[in-house]
C-alpha cells in the first residue's frame, strides 16, 4: 500500500462508521412512505452536511449522510483512455447484478463512478463494521484490479502480435535454410 | 438490412446445432463441450498458471486461448493437463466463462464469420430465468458487437419448424410441443406463441436412457458378450437409432418375432474402436422394445412410472381451457429421441383413447343425450424433427421481418441488457 | 487458437462428407469479410457447384484473380458463374483422387478458394517488385476495398512492398483495445527474435504517406492504419510467398477476434473479481436462523 493510500482509507474508514448511524424514519411529507432520505430529499432537516475526501484530483470520495441512509460515492483513479475503459467496463458490470450487491446503487451519482446507498435497514440486518470492511476492501482492490487488467491487455496484445510476427519471420527462417545454396554468395 | 444471413446457435445440454439461417440443417452439430487446461474441476477463473517455457500459449496473459471445444474438446479429453467441462446443465447456462469461450471459438473457428456483420437468433430453454438472457445479452453485444439479436424459446421454434410439414395447413403458435433430447424430455404447451410455464412437465426419460435400456436388454441376451465393454453403449447407441420402431402391440410382435425370427431379427456389425477386431451381435425383441419406456416406462426404471401420453394430457388439462383443442390439435414432435418410426401415430392413438374415455364417462356422468362432437387429436411429425428446434429459428430468421424483431446494437446501448427481458413474438403484427 | 486458420472449414467437412456419402445438397455460409459461398448439387448428387461471392471482385478480377484460381483449379472454374456470385466451381466427386491423403490436399485447396481469390493482388506485387528491382521506380498503388469502409493497398517498390490496411473500430473499447494491440505490433519488432519479420507501422487517425493522395479516405478517430513492410526475403520463393499472403490477409480479421478475446478474457476477470466481492459483502449478513417449514403431511415447503 503506498503511502497516500493509507490514510485516505483511514480517512474514509472512519468517516464511515461515524456516518453509519441511521435509524429508521418515515417520511415526513407524504404519509405512510418509508424511503431513504438521501434519494427523496423531501425534508431538508434530516439531511446532513455531505463530505468529500479527496486522495488527489482524481480520487475522491463522497459521502452524503442523512437520518436514514447514507450515500457512497466513489471516483476510481483513471490515468489514461484505457484505464478509462476498463474502469467504465468493470463499474457497469457491477451495477448490472446490482440486486445481489444490496447495498450497490444502479446508477452511479454524477461525477462519480460508483455509488453505494446505505440505508438503516441494511445496517440492522448486516453486520456495520463488515459493510464498512467491504467498502474499504472495494476500494482497495478495484484499483490493483484495473491496473492488473490493464497489465494483462498489454501482455496479450504483445503476445498476439509476437505470435503473429513470428508466424511471418518463421516463413523466413525457411527461407534462409532453403538458400543455404552457392547462389547465396553472388 | 444486411446481406450476410443469420447466425442461428441452439446450444443444448448435450449438443450444440449451429449454422446460418436459410438452410435446412445446421452447418455444425457438436457437443457443448470444452476443454480448458488445469482439470475439471478447479474455479472458474484460476490465478495465472505459471508459464512453461516454449510454449506459445502458455505464456502468461492467454492461457484463456488455450481450449478446444465441441468434438475436439471430447478428443482432447485425454491429453493431460485438460479437463472437459460442459457449460450448460439442463438446458440453462451455468458456467459462463466456458459459454463465452465456447461461443468465442464457435464463431471464429467455426462459422468464421465476422460477428460484426451478422444478426444472432440463440435459443433459450422454457422458464429460463430473464437474468441469463441479460447475461447472454451483454455477452454477444459487449464482447462480440454483434449487429442484432434475438433470443427464442425452444418450444416455439420446434412448432415453428413443424410448419414444414404438408399436413399443417394454418400457421399458428398454438400447440404442445413433445422435445426429447439426449437428457430430459419436456413437455411444454404453447399458446400463440407464449410458453404456459406453469403446465409444463418434465419426464426424466430420454435418448441415454433408452440406450442403457437398450444395453440392458442384450446383456440380459448375453448378446454384448462378444462386444468389448468400453463400445457397448455406443452399439446400443447404434441399434437404437437404426432399427428400432415403434410397435402397435407388443404382444402380437413378440408372437410374430418368435414365429419367424429369421425374418425380423437384424444384424448389426461392429469393429472395435482401439484393436479394429470385428464382432456382431443379433438385433432382437429391443427393435420395438426400446420406445416402448415412453408409453410403458415400467420395463425400464420403476420410479418413474407415467407413460407419455398420460403426460401429454395431464399438461393439456392443465392449461387454460380455451386453447386446449389447439393444444390437442397440434401435439408437434421434436429432438432426437421423438424419431422411432411410427412414435407419432402410437402417441396420437393412445391420447385419442385417453380423451375419448374421458368424453365417454362425462356423457354417461351427466346422463344425458347429448354428445360432444369430439375433440380433434393430432400428433404431427415432420422430417426435420432430429434439429427441429434449429430448423424452426433458420426458418423464422430468413424471414424479411426477422430483423424488426430483434434487438438492435443502438437500442441495447440506449437501454442496456434488461431490453433483452422481453422479445416480440415472432407474427404478432404490433 | 491464437492464429486463424486460412482455409474454410464448412467447404472442408461438407464436402469430405459427400466424398464419403453423396447426398443431395444446398447450403449457404459466409467468411470472413463479407464472403458469401453456397454449394449445392444441382443437377446430379455426385457434381457439386461451389459459388463464391466476394464483395471486392471487380477489383480482384482488375488484378488477375481470374488466372490465379484457372491455376489453382484448372478446369473446375465454370466460365459462366451461377447468378448472383462471382466464381463458380464444379467439382465431379467421382473424378476426386480416391487414396486419403490426396483427396486431403484436394479438399482443403477448395476449402482456400477464397484465400486464392484475394492473393490474386499480393502476388501481382511480388512479381512487380522483381521487374522493379533492375529498373527501380514505385508500381502501381493497388487498392482492394475489402469491406465496406475498409481497404488493403499494396505497392510493390524497388526493394519492397508495402502492405496496408485500413480498418474502422466500431466501438469506443475497441478502439481503445486496438490501439493497444496496435502498438504492441509495433514494438514486437524490437525483440530479437522476430528482428527479421516485417516491418509494421501503424497511425491512427491519419492515413500513410504512401496513400494520403488516395480520395475518399477517412481520417476519423476509428480508423487505424497499419502498414506492413515486406522485403523480398518475405516473398523469395513459392511455398515463402503463399504462406506469407495467407497470413497477411487474415491481419484484420486476426486483430478483431483478438480485440474480442480480450473482452471475454476481460469479462470473466470481472466476473470473478465481483463473486468476491460479493462473498466479502456476505459476510456482512448476520446469521438469521432458518427453521424448515413443514406441512401438516410433513412435506417441506420449497421456494421454486
Amino acid at each position: 500500500m503506498s503511502n497516500s493510500l493509507r490514510p485516505y482509507l483511514a480517512a474514509v474508514r472512519s468517516t464511515l462508521t461515524a456516518a453509519l448511524t441511521l435509524e429508521n424514519f418515515a417520511s415526513q411529507v407524504v404519509e405512510r412512505h418509508n424511503k431513504p432520505e438521501i434519494e427523496s430529499s423531501t425534508s431538508k432537516e434530516v439531511l446532513l452536511n455531505p463530505l468529500t475526501i479527496s486522495r488527489n484530483e482524481n480520487e475522491r470520495v463522497l459521502i452524503e449522510p442523512s437520518v436514514n441512509s447514507i450515500r457512497l460515492s466513489i471516483k476510481i483513479k483513471q490515468a489514461d483512455e484505457i484505464e478509462r475503459i476498463l474502469c467504465n467496463k468493470f463499474t457497469r458490470f457491477m451495477m448490472q447484478r446490482a440486486e445481489s450487491f444490496i447495498v450497490l446503487r444502479r446508477k452511479p451519482v454524477t461525477g462519480y463512478d460508483i455509488s453505494f446507498l446505505i440505508t438503516n435497514t441494511h445496517t440492522e440486518t448486516m453486520l456495520k463494521h463488515k459493510i464498512v470492511d467491504f467498502i474499504i476492501q472495494f476500494m482497495e482492490e478495484v484499483d490493483k484490479e484495473i491496473s492488473e487488467m490493464k497489465l494483462s491487455l498489454n501482455a496479450r496484445a504483445r503476445i498476439v502480435a509476437e505470435s503473429y510476427l513470428t508466424a511471418v519471420r518463421s516463413i523466413s527462417l525457411l527461407r534462409c535454410l532453403q538458400l543455404k545454396s552457392p547462389q547465396f554468395n553472388t | 438490412m444486411s446481406v450476410l444471413a443469420p447466425i442461428i446457435c441452439d446450444n443444448g445440454t448435450g449438443y450444440s446445432k449451429i449454422g446460418f439461417a436459410g438452410n435446412s440443417d445446421p452447418s455444425f452439430v457438436y457437443p457443448t463441450a470444452i476443454a480448458t487446461r488445469g482439470s475439471a474441476n478447479t474455479a472458474s477463473r484460476a490465478p495465472a498458471v505459471p508459464a512453461k517455457p516454449g510454449h506459445l500459449a502458455s505464456k502468461r496473459g492467454v492461457e484463456d486461448l488455450d481450449f478446444f471445444i465441441g468434438d475436439e474438446a471430447l478428443a482432447n479429453a485425454k491429453t493431460p493437463g485438460y479437463g472437459v467441462h460442459y457449460p450448460i446443465r439442463h438446458g440453462m447456462i451455468e458456467n459462463w466463462d466456458h459459454m463465452e469461450r465456447f461461443w468465442e471459438q464457435t464463431i471464429f473457428k467455426y462459422l468464421r464469420a465476422e460477428p460484426e456483420d451478422h444478426y444472432f437468433l440463440l435459443t433459450e430453454p422454457p422458464l429460463n430465468p430473464p437474468e441469463n438472457r441479460e447475461q447472454t445479452a451483454e455477452i454477444f453485444f459487449e464482447s462480440f458487437n454483434i449487429k442484432g439479436l434475438y433470443i427464442a424459446v425452444q418450444a416455439v421454434l420446434a412448432l415453428a419448424a413443424s410448419w414444414s410439414s404438408n399436413r399443417v395447413t394454418d400457421r399458428t403458435l398454438t400447440g404442445t410441443v413433445i422435445d426429447s433430447g439426449d437428457g430430459v424430455t419436456h413437455v411444454i404447451p404453447c399458446a400463440e406463441g407464449y410458453v404456459i410455464g406453469s403446465a409444463i412437465k418434465h419426464i426424466p426419460i430420454a435418448g441415454r436412457d433408452i440406450s442403457q435400456f437398450v444395453l440392458n436388454l442384450m446383456r440380459e441376451r448375453g448378446e454384448m458378450a462378444t462386444v468389448p465393454p468400453e463400445d457397448q453403449l455406443k452399439v446400443a447407441g447404434k441399434v437404437k437409432e437404426n432399427y428400432s420402431y415403434v410397435c402397435q402391440d407388443i404382444v402380437r410382435e413378440f408372437r410374430k418375432y418368435d414365429e419367424e425370427p429369421l425374418k425380423y431379427f437384424e444384424r448389426y456389425d461392429g469393429e472395435h474402436s482401439v484393436t479394429g477386431r470385428k464382432y456382431s451381435v443379433d438385433v432382437g425383441y429391443e427393435r420395438f422394445l426400446a420406445p416402448e419406456i415412453f408409453f410403458n416406462p415400467e420395463v425400464y426404471s420403476s420410479d418413474f412410472l407415467t407413460p407419455l401420453p398420460e403426460i401429454v394430457d395431464d399438461v393439456i388439462q392443465q392449461s387454460p381451457i380455451d386453447v386446449r383443442r389447439g393444444l390437442y390439435k397440434n401435439i408437434v414432435l421434436s429432438g432426437g429421441s421423438t424419431m422411432f418410426q411410427h412414435f407419432g401415430n402410437r402417441l396420437k392413438r393412445d391420447i385419442k383413447q385417453i380423451v375419448d374415455r374421458r368424453l365417454d364417462a362425462g356423457a354417461l356422468a351427466r346422463g344425458s343425450q347429448l354428445k360432444s362432437s369430439g375433440v380433434e387429436v393430432d400428433v404431427i411429425s415432420h422430417k426435420r424433427q432430429r434439429y427441429a428446434v434449429w430448423f424452426g429459428g433458420s426458418l423464422m430468421a430468413s424471414l424479411p421481418d426477422f430483423y424488426n424483431f430483434c434487438h438492435t446494437k443502438a437500442q441495447y446501448e440506449e437501454v442496456g441488457p434488461s431490453i433483452c427481458r422481453r422479445y416480440q413474438i415472432f407474427g404478432s403484427s404490433t | 487458437m491464437i492464429l486463424l486458420e486460412p482455409h474454410n472449414v464448412i467447404i472442408q467437412q461438407t464436402i469430405l462428407e459427400k466424398l464419403q456419402k453423396p447426398t443431395s445438397l444446398d447450403v449457404f455460409f459466409v467468411d470472413y469479410d463479407n464472403v458469401r459461398f453456397h454449394l449445392s448439387t444441382p443437377e446430379k448428387k455426385t457434381i457439386l457447384l461451389l459459388s463464391m461471392s466476394i464483395p471486392c471482385w471487380h477489383e480482384l478480377e482488375k488484378y488477375g484473380a481470374v488466372e490465379i484460381l484457372q491455376r489453382e483449379y484448372g478446369t473446375l472454374v465454370l466460365s459462366q458463374p451461377e447468378p448472383e456470385y462471382h466464381v463458380s466451381l464444379q467439382i465431379d466427386l467421382e473424378q476426386v483422387p480416391k487414396d486419403s491423403e490426396s483427396q486431403e490436399a484436394f479438399v482443403l485447396s477448395l476449402a482456400l478458394l477464397k484465400r486464392n481469390a484475394v492473393a490474386a493482388p499480393f502476388e501481382r506485387a511480388f512479381s512487380a517488385q522483381k521487374d522493379l528491382e533492375a529498373s527501380g521506380g514505385q508500381g502501381e498503388l493497388t487498392q482492394v476495398s475489402y469491406r465496406d469502409q475498409e481497404q488493403i493497398f499494396i505497392q510493390a517498390a524497388q526493394d519492397r512492398v508495402t502492405v496496408i490496411f485500413s480498418t474502422v473500430f466500431q466501438e469506443e473499447t475497441d478502439r481503445i483495445f486496438g490501439k493497444v494491440f496496435l502498438q504492441e505490433f509495433v514494438d514486437a519488432r524490437r525483440q530479437p527474435s522476430i528482428q527479421n519479420a516485417p516491418q509494421v507501422l501503424y497511425s491512427s487517425r491519419d492515413p500513410p504517406l504512401e496513400i494520403r493522395h488516395v480520395p475518399g479516405l477517412r481520417n476519423s478517430e476509428d480508423i487505424g492504419y497499419v502498414t506492413f513492410v515486406l522485403f523480398p526475403r518475405h516473398f523469395a520463393n513459392k511455398t515463402v510467398a503463399s504462406a506469407a499472403i495467407s497470413h497477411i490477409q487474415l491481419f484484420r480479421d486476426y486483430l478483431h477476434y483478438h480485440i474480442k478475446c480480450s473482452k471475454a478474457y476481460m469479462h470473466s476477470r470481472m466476473r470473478h473479481r465481483v463473486s468476491e466481492f460479493q462473498k466479502v459483502l456476505n459476510r456482512a449478513k448476520t446469521e438469521v436462523a432458518t427453521t424448515d417449514r413443514k406441512t401438516v403431511s410433513g412435506r417441506t415447503m420449497v421456494n421454486r
